[in-house]
């Protein structure tokens, strides 16, 4: 039987465990902490702007699984806030459980708190991965979904210190790349003003610390914007932020709150001093990361040369998804790659040709988008995603954008790839 | 079971750590801090680099090799002295109690040299015992440097530590609890072996020890190890008897141990090795680090090993099993 090998249990690997597994294969996910979905643990927008068009692709696809636990697991559908329309938020507070019952269904064999130190691999193939036990686990195919948050130096060395956010690198060990551990060398994202890596761009409050008249129609709406006192308006704030479909005026004038459970305040940090200077938020304490007034997590530092059908550029036996595969951001982004990468593993054990999503596609124009951006001049100071920013402009422009299902199931019926992700291949 | 140790830093997280390798973009496990870009270390305890900016930030200034954060330079006074064999003396120093302290452990070992000597003429010592501010140590004066330490009815000497890396293998050591542990020691090797026995039987390990005169011509431990509670073997020589007892005990599966220390010269080592290999036996094994040290930092390079896959190791500060260097 076909052995897959996940590294990485966030949105990407728990798409790329499941697609794989729904492909044929025999499937182990190694998740370094305690809990899957990793920075998904905080996130919750979906479906906002051309995510709509990408989830309901997805779906139409047959690689819907995730979307339609998240759409069964929303606290809100269809808010509108600052730059974004008919977003829904999933509940971060219970949508793990959900998810790691799914990979279970599909007979994925989750293996959590088992971190992957190092591989070997002989030569333009890996062959296993060490686990920081000292096991050694061999596979067929890889797929590499470490992601690009962390660990410590990262986020000490290019943010601003250790924030403590949901990966807890120092409770669990840190992320290392598989690409990297291959040898392979990997591109790093940047700011605007050029330097390496960005932060995260949200951070979450406790919504119990937050007076009535905040959280009242925050949990009515699943939005509330506060206008910024004058002395707190920052306007260069937005350059070091990771989610530049958020690096919008209305965002340093305004402070912008999502109900996903937790407040979700859509700015990478902000001093505990000032925030509680601002009324209604006397009592503010973050939920994530802890340390929220000083700064957040790192991301965009090791990022996988690929090909557009996700394989890893060197070495024969690897896929990548998530922020592996691109300076992309958020979960519907790495619900996509991540799918792609774990049919595409399958098919490499079968010697198929890859599945490509094709440019006529949201999916596959987004790929073919982001990887070719990537080796332009001041490429990797963007970041990619349907929701906003550069991506969404040229989705609109090359009419890729819809948000009509109907339409979508049929663009996706034209190029053939109707369920293609649900067959098995072996 | 897993039978190979991770390489790590003897130093990791202790009080020397950032050392001056660091300041150099030398560590020997932050990648940061060796110079590249992104994070690529093994290491699941406080970030190296991160407890770096806490100094940093905490001094208020730039870190100072001669400030605090080192080894120093002690003057101390030799409060006993035998001759055990030709050119090896036991010698009791009398130390601060916090050195003494913190020698009291396996692979533990100080630098000693005369005190008008310049730096230079520093050669590492294995500690043998400890005793509230007494450490006890055993010295053969055949180098240059040993040699003129006992010159002239000296009664003082230069003591800088503490250093740890004195044994390959020594998380083994450490942690093997309750096993069946076999122990094969000679000449030099027998003083750091003490230590690595009180430890294995406080962990309710059974100890089995073949010891031999090696080149200096003597067993002088065999009492401590009988003080200890554990099974001592003496033989003639480690090479002819040693060995097919050796052979003898790890093929016999009743008694095969779950862990072979070896203390003693490489050759010893090597010897050992080679037996496991020929029987198919893949026993965990510590071994005493007989590197050539003269700086003990990871500076100097004079105890450069070449590990597998060509790379070089200081092993004054880099841990790992000793079949790695094969």
């Amino acid at each position: 039987m076909i052995k897959v090998i996940v590294v990485g249990g966030g949105w990407a690997g728990c798409s790329a465990a499941i697609m794989a597994a729904k492909a044929g294969a025999q499937v182990v996910m190694l998740e370094r902490t305690d809990l899957l979905l990793g920075t998904g643990l905080v996130g919750g927008i979906f479906r906002n702007n051309g995510r709509f068009t990408a989830a309901e692709e997805a779906i139409a696809m047959g690689s819907g699984d995730l979307f339609v636990a998240m759409d069964a697991n929303t606290r809100h559908k269809g808010i509108d806030f600052p730059g974004h329309s008919h977003a829904s938020l999933y509940d971060v507070t219970t949508i793990e459980t959900v998810v790691k019952n799914i990979l279970q269904n599909y007979g994925v064999d989750v293996r959590l708190k088992t971190r992957v130190t190092d591989v070997t691999k002989l030569g333009k193939k890996m062959q296993a991965v060490i686990l920081d036990s000292g096991e050694t686990l061999q596979g067929d195919v890889f797929v590499d979904t470490t992601g690009s948050a962390g660990p410590m130096g990262n986020c000490l060395k290019y943010g601003n210190g250790c924030a403590m956010c949901i990966m807890r690198c120092p409770a669990f060990g840190p992320r290392i790349s598989v690409a990297a551990k291959a040898d392979i060398k990997e591109y790093m994202g940047q700011k605007m003003d050029g330097s390496s890596g960005a932060m995260s761009g949200s951070c979450k409050l406790v919504k119990d610390s937050l007076a009535l008249e905040i959280r009242e129609p925050l949990e009515r709406n699943g939005v509330i914007i506060v206008k910024l006192p004058e002395h707190l308006i920052r306007a260069n704030g937005l350059g070091k932020k990771a989610c530049t479909q958020y690096a919008l005026p209305e965002y340093a004038a305004n402070l912008v709150l999502l109900d996903t459970g937790h407040a979700k305040l859509m700015t990478s940090y902000f001093p505990l001093a000032d925030l509680r200077s601002i009324p209604g938020f006397e009592n503010a304490r973050y939920a994530d990361p802890y340390a929220g007034g000083n700064g957040n997590s790192v991301r965009y530092l090791s990022i996988s040369p690929c090909a557009n059908n996700l394989k890893v550029d060197g070495i024969d036996n690897l896929f990548c998804g998530g922020e592996k595969a691109g300076v992309l951001v958020g979960h519907t982004e790495a619900v996509v790659t991540g799918a792609l990468a774990g049919h595409n593993a399958v098919r490499y054990c079968l010697d198929m040709q890859y599945l490509e999503y094709p440019k006529a596609l949201a999916v596959g124009d987004f790929i073919a988008f982001v990887h070719e951006q990537m080796t332009a001049k001041d490429g990797l100071k963007v970041r990619y995603t349907f929701s906003g920013s550069f991506y969404f402009e040229r989705m609109k422009q090359m009419g890729l954008y819809s948000t009509n299902r109907h339409e979508i199931q049929q663009r996706v019926e034209q190029v053939g790839l109707s369920d293609i992700l649900n067959q098995c291949l072996v | 079971m897993r039978n190979r140790l991770p390489t790590r830093c003897i130093d990791i997280n202790s009080i020397y750590c950032p050392c001056i390798l660091a300041e150099t973009n030398h560590c020997v496990y932050c990648s940061h801090l060796k110079g590249e870009p992104v994070c690529n270390c093994d290491w699941a305890g406080v970030c190296i680099l991160n407890e770096k900016g806490w100094q940093a930030t905490s001094a208020k200034q730039k870190w100072n090799w001669d400030e605090t954060r080192t080894r120093q330079d002690l003057e101390v006074p030799i409060t006993a002295l035998e001759l055990i064999a030709e050119n090896t003396y036991a010698m009791r120093v009398l130390v601060p109690k916090e050195l003494a302290r913190s020698l009291d452990c396996p692979g533990s070992f100080v630098f000693f040299r005369r005190t008008e000597d310049p730096d230079f003429f520093k050669f590492p010592v294995g500690i043998m015992s400890v005793n509230s501010e007494t450490i006890e140590v055993v010295i053969e004066t055949i180098g240059p440097k040993s040699s003129r330490m006992l010159e002239n009815g000296t009664n003082q000497l230069i003591v800088r530590g503490p250093y740890y890396n004195g044994i390959f293998g020594q998380p083994w050591v450490e942690k093997m609890a309750n096993g069946n542990v076999l122990l094969l020691t000679g000449g030099m090797g027998q003083p750091p072996a003490v230590p690595i026995v009180k430890k294995l039987v406080e962990n309710g390990n059974q100890v089995t020890a073949i010891v031999a005169p090696g080149k200096i011509g003597k067993i002088f431990a065999a009492d401590i190890f009988k003080n200890l509670g554990i099974k001592v073997i003496p033989v003639i020589s480690m090479r002819r008897e040693g060995m097919a007892k050796f052979i003898e005990l790890i093929t016999n599966e009743e008694v095969c141990p779950d862990l072979v220390v070896s203390a003693g010269p490489d050759d010893q080592h090597h010897g050992i090795i080679n037996v496991m290999q020929a029987e198919n036996k893949n026993i965990p094994m510590a071994a005493t680090n007989n590197a050539t040290m003269c700086c003990g930092e990871g500076v100097c390079g004079s105890c450069d090993k070449e590990a597998r896959g060509g790379k070089k190791v200081r092993t004054c500060k880099v841990q790992t099993d000793f079949i790695s260097f094969i």
